[in-house]
């Protein structure tokens, strides 16, 4: 491809074609001010902060929209450009209120979280030249249980907006009026909370002030306050990337990981619900006496588990599909050794057959067909279904074959039942890049006939529980167990519907008290998400590291030496009969 | 050391945090009195400067009624620079909160609605000072030097009055420049 020769600054620099200036001067290490610009969504030329002087152009341009050509001289730091940028921060700050002694986004230089406020300290304002309208009521929308939108934070840098369009592909935000008066609404002008939002926190992330408030962290600390983590968001089984901020071991927020597969992206689930109060914590073993639950030592459980499961007959184990690789390696081992029984699974968690080559989230940005055999991505596995719906939008044809009605027709070019599966064939083969989703329950010939579709389709399978997957890998799948003593390695999981089937003597290795330890006769503690190490196999087949964020509570050991103590002591108890 | 500075202080629609903030330069107080006199301060027994005048008078505080719009007239005619200090004096600050609802309704609030008061009333007498919507000072006289902070560190403060006192006029960047 042909190559463009810029000068910025005196600097050459080699450009690609289509590239704006700033994108050029980003890779070449010069930095331009920006505000309304954001790498993930289209620029929008909107804020003027990236004003830069272009040789033989009378006006000063915006470096964020402006494209490079051959021979094009740029200066991004003349006294003319510092000028206009200090002017532009004032007619900012005079527009709203921007009183940051009172923003939750405050900071000094080096802590802000305000794009706004770097800068100005960047272009040394001391004081504002145009002191704001400090009488004029700007409105606070609160009526979103996670995040608030106060308007006289705002800056009508529509960073929100075209996140909500061309990220998320809800169509949500929009504005009202035109100038000084413009709005940010939501849909027809009505509260956030009653709009068709559906609170995936896109935009807070994005948001360059504070105008967007998250509830949980706000006045919890600026940036040199936090330590960020990265790791797998463990609330459904896309596994998406994620920024986990901290703060003297409290979980405080989760941004998406923009360099992830999901690109930043998240859903109400993984950005919020997470790191939302969960139910007490388990943080010592406990046995069942005289009906009530109370707490004794490591060793007086273990002796009590060891003691019953080796007279209880034959053993059954559950395990939640929140576990790790690790944790459901171990497990198996308890079972396939000391335990000696076959009967061992997952709670919930049913993978649908493999069909063919899988497909990952980049794939699906790719596709120019999608097929969606009975899945609910936008309702289970919602960031699956954000990113079918904006790959719809940019023009792939969308096919959904269900035969009840779903949250992604009104998206799709066409809609038909299971049996009209067959119409699929010649789409499937005329398409440049075809994706399948499919859901597991179907009858067998479904997946035949998936199946002997053109060679050249990706599948992604869509199902239950973060690591399904990795479970799966080990021959570990959903299924009824049987057996006088049953063992759950509950992990963090809160229960949602599954029972546990009932068995003479229950054992409960859980993060949380829940209506699962309400019936164990011993309960073990467990860490959380946030606590352990380890891996999960997500929805795309990756085999994605979950990292701890922070410590788990005093008293509290990683699943797996809990598992692996147990397996001595049943051991030497085995011995020791002999 | 030839004839020592002149230095008035004052604090209006403030918290005395920013005053706080001046004490703060610890130690280095001795130094700084050495080369300075500090004329009248909220905190000594003359309250203000002298029709003298003085060479650098430093206010606290928004402008929020009738006296502090007097102290800030005064102090403006009387020193030679005026240094607004903190962010009420520089941009109005938090008391402009008070300005979204009107003087009355903030009245009101305070003095008869508050939790803790019984059979409350506004305070009306002719000796008290009128209100009026908060205003950073150099919305009522003009100021010579800002020093943003909520407040601003006792290094920042230290640094624009050595500056000062060097002879120059101070230029506030990096670190000494945080409205937080």
């Amino acid at each position: 491809m042909a190559i463009v020769n810029v000068t910025v600054n005196g600097q050459k620099i080699q450009a690609q074609p289509g590239q704006t200036v700033l994108q050029a001067a980003r890779e070449a290490g010069v930095f331009i001010p920006t505000l309304c610009d954001h790498p993930a969504v289209t620029p929008f030329g909107g804020c003027r902060m990236c004003l830069v002087e272009i040789e033989k152009q009378r006006n000063l341009q915006p470096a964020c929209t402006y494209p490079v050509t051959e021979g094009m001289v740029v200066s991004t730091d003349t006294p003319r450009v510092t000028e206009a940028r200090k002017f532009v921060l004032e007619l900012l700050f005079s527009e709203r209120v921007h009183y940051c002694m009172y923003c939750a986004m405050s900071g000094s230089e080096e802590n802000t979280q305000c794009e706004l406020q770097r800068l100005g300290y960047r272009y040394g304002l001391t004081h504002w030249q145009f002191p704001p309208q400090t009488a004029k009521r700007w409105p606070v929308d609160a009526s979103r249980k996670y995040f608030f939108m106060d308007h006289s934070r705002c800056i009508l840098c529509r960073r929100c907006i075209r996140a909500c369009d061309e990220i998320v592909a809800n169509h949500t935000l929009g504005v009202r009026e035109r100038g000084s008066r413009t709005m940010v609404i939501a849909d027809d002008d009505v509260p956030f909370g009653e709009s068709t939002c559906v609170s995936c926190g896109t935009c807070l992330q994005v948001c360059p002030t504070g105008a967007l408030i998250d509830r949980r962290s706000a006045y919890m600390g600026g940036e040199c306050d936090l330590t960020h983590t990265r790791t797998t968001c463990m609330a459904c089984p896309v596994g998406c990337g994620i920024d986990a901020l901290t703060r003297g071991n409290q979980l405080v927020r989760v941004n998406g990981d923009w360099d992830a597969a999901n690109g930043g992206l998240l859903c109400i689930h993984g950005r919020f619900e997470t790191v939302e109060p969960q139910p007490a914590r388990v943080t010592a073993p406990m046995l069942r006496k005289a009906g009530e639950l109370a707490e004794v030592s490591w060793d007086a459980a273990m002796t009590a588990i060891a003691g019953r499961l080796r007279v209880a007959g034959p053993v059954a184990g559950l395990a939640s599909p929140r576990a790790t690789i690790e944790e459901l390696s171990v497990f198996r081992a308890l079972f396939a050794g000391p335990l000696a029984s076959d009967q061992v699974g997952l709670i919930y968690g049913e993978m649908p057959p493999a069909l063919g080559k899988s497909a990952g989230l980049a794939d699906l940005k790719d596709a120019d067909l999608i097929v969606v055999v009975n899945g609910r991505p936008l309702d289970d596995q919602k960031v699956v279904g954000y990113v079918v719906r904006r790959t719809a939008e940019a023009g792939a044809k969308l096919i959904v074959v269900s035969d009840e009605p779903t949250t992604l027709d009104p998206y799709s070019q066409q809609c038909f039942g299971l049996t009209d599966l067959c119409k699929v064939d010649a789409e499937v083969t005329a398409a440049r890049f075809p994706v399948v989703l499919y859901a597991n329950g179907l009858p067998a010939s479904v997946y035949g006939d998936l199946r002997s579709l053109s060679p050249k389709t990706r599948f992604m399978p869509l199902y239950q529980g973060i690591n399904t997957a990795g479970a799966a890998k080990i021959g570990l799948g959903e299924r009824p167990v049987k057996g006088n003593a049953l063992f759950v390695l509950a992990a963090d999981e809160i229960p949602n519907g599954h029972s546990l089937p009932e068995a003479g003597f229950t054992v409960v290795q859980a993060a949380y008290r829940t209506k699962w330890t309400d019936v164990a006769d011993v309960v073990l503690p467990a860490q959380t998400w946030a606590e352990k190490h380890g891996h999960v196999v997500n929805i795309e087949g990756r085999e994605l590291p979950v990292v701890a964020c922070v410590q788990p509570p005093a008293g509290v050991q990683a699943d797996t030496v809990t598992l692996a103590a147990l397996a001595e002591r049943m051991g030497q108890g085995a011995k020791s009969n002999v | 050391m030839s004839e020592k500075i002149t230095v008035a202080s004052d604090w209006m629609c403030g918290c005395a945090g920013c005053h706080m903030s001046l004490l703060d330069i610890d130690e280095r107080i001795v130094p700084l009195v050495q080369h300075v006199t500090l004329t009248s301060t909220p905190i000594t027994d003359l309250k203000h400067p002298s029709k003298d005048g003085v060479t650098v008078g430093i206010l606290e505080g928004g402008v929020n009624n009738s006296s502090n719009e007097e102290v800030a007239k005064m102090f403006r005619e009387r020193a030679k620079i005026l240094i607004a200090l903190g962010d009420c004096a520089v941009f109005g600050g938090v008391p402009t909160m008070r300005n979204t609802c009107g003087i009355q309704e903030a009245l009101r609030r305070a003095y008869v609605e508050s939790e803790s008061t019984v059979n409350g009333q506004i305070p009306q007498h002719e000796d008290i000072a009128v209100m009026q919507d908060t205003r950073a000072v150099d919305q009522v006289v003009p100021v010579d030097i800002y020093l943003p902070g909520c407040p601003p560190s006792a290094d920042a403060i230290w640094y624009v009055l050595t500056e000062l006192l060097a002879g120059r006029m101070p230029e506030l960047k990096g670190k000494y420049l945080d409205w937080h």
